[in-house]
């Protein structure tokens, strides 16, 4: 009986395994339960593979963007804030990995892990997302694209609050083209992608307000230089071309003019050490943008390992391999506009429960000292002359309108077309926000990237200011 | 004596509890079910509720009983299939009712049968030849269920012989080597049980025979205690589940998706991630019975049950389910010291280890831990001759416990 009852306490073992696997099973709920409840095939949530119950969007003023009726869900009745808001909303279809719809989907269901689903079986739908987003100028916006590619968005910049993202090409998502996988001439590439969020480019003379930056904190008699521009310049091995022939310029004016001569001399001399580090003090290479903490935007980048003189020569125009993220663009400019402290981008402005409680409010507080204010004001100033003195008032009217243009050639094929960009920002108390417009395969930026930009911030200040 | 009361009011206050919980669940039923299935439910749980009195009352007041714990587990757990059962297939509540009140029946004949052991052990030989008989007789006549040939119907019954001939290989096991402990007791146990995995090797229910295989190895371990023994038959047992895998490659499917289960997602793994898929929804507290959606899937009351306790009653009550598995072998291991012999020890360790074994085969199995092997989970899975099965071998469990015959009057 003893020798039983010994082996009989060897059946220990297997409790111990039992509670072994116990333990991963429950392990693993924990750890992936978001994900697998997720899941498209979850028919809590979704329905012939589309998100069907969850909570509405609103847009900043209230205003519903995507509700769910009957199972399904439904986008606002306009057409063009349909589609210029389709990128940031997201598809039904989750096509669109980083629209708020599936980014946010737990928010959306209501999904948790201590309730699961429960709240959408009893309110049949989840939180309700008020974004940031002012309709007028999404719309404003859409329409200013035109049939551009690219993207345009605003951003508040002393709160960091987006009011407007739009990325082209976008589609109606009542009327989905039948041809979107199909289509073989190109009408639709990136289609699915959130150019604001995904894209990178290569930023052209935008990257001089970098180039300005740095020169501005490492060489002290910066404004008493002169630089002669005959149309190009000796760097290293090679040639930088210029746009124009600009003559005897200062800083100032080589900025204004966006002198290629002046800003190529200007990173030659800054070298790669001092450019390379500025450029990663403001999250080259280094850091990704998070919108609302959660939506990671492409991870600028900026790479002189293999770099020779003439290569940093183009890297100071914005040209070279460096590329840029154009949320992450934005937040730099802002942070010139803010005094040196850029906030973290923010889309969603609140989560409201389905009783109508107040679940979630950004925390706004969140900076990230990308200048100190002593160059962010200098900067603010050339930026300011930029507009004054160059691109002119008349653009923008009433806006005390600060910013740089850039027109990037991103291919050797000389009948290539450039894209354009565009970044800037209003200086009115009223109106605190920073515009950046890129316009792929177009024009001279002052003739397409501008003129959207224009529209767009007039949008901007019949609403606000 | 002031022990003794205090237990009388925990299991007055314990089965008040069951109570309101399976009123619980009687009225969520009710409130969902189709007009015609009302009354059905009402009987289903009303007769349920009943018998569970009269067994506590007449166990206490008539036998004098003291320790209830293990019915008190079995109870609940019994309710919770009920209840996915009535609401998955209301129509099917009253014939799984029957199944469990023959299981509860079977119960108390068996708790009566194992007080005098020696009328019991004398019966090992007719319940051998029965139980080898059954599994032939299926072997020969049962039709072919889901890629294994285990189901015989009779009437408009269907029954799983395996399932029942489970409490039988434990009781024959435990009774060998109860009254002969010889080699050639021993000998004639291993042909028996190598007779029975055999018979369910041929049926294609690997996954039973497995359970088998276990519950011989517990039986033989806590009879001879010889390590080296058991590792040659694992081995060999090692050696001839290779040997099915090569040929037959149904099975090896099986064991090809374990782990990949996401990316077979709508093939091989598609009851796997389903059943994590909709446990996640659950969340702790389970979206209510009747609210799932994994009870549309393919054999959601059976292989995948535990999905949907997570998901309906959350993963709390799947977890308390899982620790009331662990309850009865370790209330086997406990009593087994005190045991009044080697036969009760034994059974009720087997018993046990073999329920917990099978939760485990399928609990794991439906969430990839291990690979899935179809079998049901004890006490809540639909199926009569599951039930019946794990009522019979609760009655080993209480056997264990001195206890239970101590006011019983018959052996002190």
């Amino acid at each position: 009986m003893k020798s039983i009852s010994r082996r009989a306490l060897s059946l220990y073992f297997l409790v111990l395994l039992f509670l072994a696997g116990v333990g991963l099973l429950y392990f693993n709920l924990m750890t992936h339960a978001d994900e697998w409840a997720m899941n498209r095939a979850n028919r809590h949530l979704y329905f012939d593979g589309a998100l069907a119950t969850a909570g509405d969007i609103l847009d900043t003023d209230g205003n519903v963007l995507v509700t769910t009726e009957n199972g399904v869900r439904v986008y606002n009745d306009n057409k063009n804030l349909r589609i210029g808001t389709l990128h940031i909303l997201g598809d039904s279809d989750g096509f669109i990995a980083s629209g708020v719809q599936t980014m946010f989907k737990d928010e959306l269901t209501g999904y948790t892990i201590l309730d699961g689903v429960y709240n959408l079986k009893r309110y049949g739908k989840g939180n309700d997302i008020t974004l940031t987003l002012n309709s007028a100028v999404c719309e404003a916006a859409y329409k200013a694209m035109g049939k551009n590619r690219g993207t345009v968005a605003v951003m508040n910049y002393e709160t960091g609050d987006i009011i407007c993202v739009i990325s082209t090409p976008s589609y109606d998502v009542r009327n989905k083209p039948t041809d979107i996988s199909t289509d073989e001439t190109g009408k639709y590439d990136g289609v699915y992608m959130n150019r604001f969020i995904s894209g990178l480019y290569t930023p052209g003379s935008t990257f001089k307000v970098i180039t300005a930056a740095c020169a501005v904190e490492n060489i002290p008699d910066i404004y008493d230089r002169t630089f002669e521009c005959k149309g190009k310049v000796q760097i290293g091995e090679g040639y930088v071309i210029c746009s124009g022939n600009h003559g005897k310029i200062d800083f100032e004016t080589a900025l204004n003019k966006s002198c290629n001569c002046a800003f190529a001399e200007i990173a030659d001399e800054l070298g790669a050490e001092k450019l390379s580090a500025t450029a990663e003090r403001l999250g080259f290479n280094t850091q990704n943008s998070y919108i609302s903490g959660r939506i990671r935007c492409a991870k600028s980048r900026l790479d002189f390992s293999d770099a020779a003189r003439l290569d940093i020569g183009w890297a100071g125009i914005g040209q070279y391999t460096t590329l840029i993220n154009p949320c992450h663009m934005l937040t730099v400019i802002s942070g010139i506009a803010n005094g040196g402290k850029s906030p973290a981008p923010n889309i969603i402005k609140k989560i409201t429960s389905p009783e109508g409680k107040t679940v979630f409010t950004p925390d706004r507080t969140q900076m990230t000292e990308y200048f100190t204010p002593d160059t962010a004001d200098e900067m603010n100033a050339l930026l300011r002359s930029n507009v004054k003195n160059e691109y002119g008032d008349w653009r923008f009217p009433n806006m005390d309108m600060c910013g740089k243009t850039g027109t990037a050639e991103v291919s050797d094929d000389p009948d290539a077309k450039p894209n354009a960009l565009f970044v800037g920002y209003s200086q009115l108390d009223s109106m605190p926000f920073a515009i950046i417009v890129v316009v792929e395969n177009t024009v001279y930026s002052l003739n397409s990237a501008v003129p959207i930009a224009t529209e767009v911030m007039k949008a901007v200040q019949a609403e606000y200011a | 004596m002031k022990k003794a009361k205090g237990r009388n009011v925990s299991l007055a206050i314990m089965l008040f509890v069951l109570t309101l919980f399976q009123l619980t669940c009687l009225f969520t039923l009710y409130g969902k079910a189709d007009p015609q299935y009302k009354t059905d439910i009402l009987i289903t749980f009303g007769v349920y509720i009943l018998v569970e009195y009269i067994y506590f009352i007449g166990a206490r007041l008539l036998l004098k009983r003291r320790g209830f714990e293990i019915e008190l587990i079995a109870f609940l757990l019994t309710s919770i299939g009920l209840s996915i059962t009535s609401s998955v297939y209301p129509d099917k509540s009253v014939k799984q009712l029957i199944a469990v009140l023959i299981g509860i029946g079977g119960f108390v004949f068996l708790q009566w049968l194992l007080r005098d052991l020696n009328r019991a052990t004398a019966l090992r030989i007719p319940v051998a030849v029965l139980a080898l008989g059954a599994l032939a007789f299926t072997l020969v006549f049962a039709g072919v269920t889901n890629g294994a040939k285990n189901w015989i119907y009779i009437g408009g019954l269907s029954i799983q012989p395996s399932e029942i001939v489970k409490v039988a290989f434990i009781f024959v096991g435990a009774a060998t080597l109860e009254k002969l402990q010889s080699n050639k007791s021993l000998t004639k146990y291993i042909l028996f049980a190598a007779g029975c995995i055999g018979a369910l090797f041929l049926m294609y229910d690997f996954g039973t025979a497995l359970i088998f295989f276990f519950t011989f190895i517990v039986i033989s371990f806590m009879r001879s205690g010889d390590i080296r023994t058991l590792f040659l038959v694992c081995t060999a047992a090692l050696m001839g589940a290779l040997l099915i895998l090569r040929f037959k490659p149904y099975v090896a499917k099986r064991f090809m998706s374990f782990g990949h289960v996401w990316e077979n997602f709508d093939t091989s793994g598609y009851q796997q991630t389903r059943t994590m898929i909709y446990s996640a929804s659950g969340g702790l507290f389970g979206v209510g019975l009747g609210n799932g959606k994994l009870r549309d899937i393919f054999a959601a009351t059976e292989d995948l049950v535990f999905g949907v306790v997570c998901e309906e009653f959350g993963m709390i009550t799947a977890g308390a389910i899982l620790l009331s598995y662990v309850a009865m072998l370790v209330y086997s291991i406990r009593h087994s010291k005190y045991a009044r012999s080697t036969f009760y020890a034994i059974s009720a360790c087997a018993a046990a280890a073999l329920m917990l074994f099978q939760a485990a085969l399928n609990v794991f199995g439906v969430n990839d831990i291990i690979p899935l092997t179809g079998v049901t989970l004890p006490f809540i899975s639909r199926g009569g001759s599951s039930i019946m099965c794990c009522w019979m071998l609760l009655a080993f469990i209480k056997a264990v416990d001195r206890s239970t015959y101590r006011y019983g009057g018959v052996r002190q």
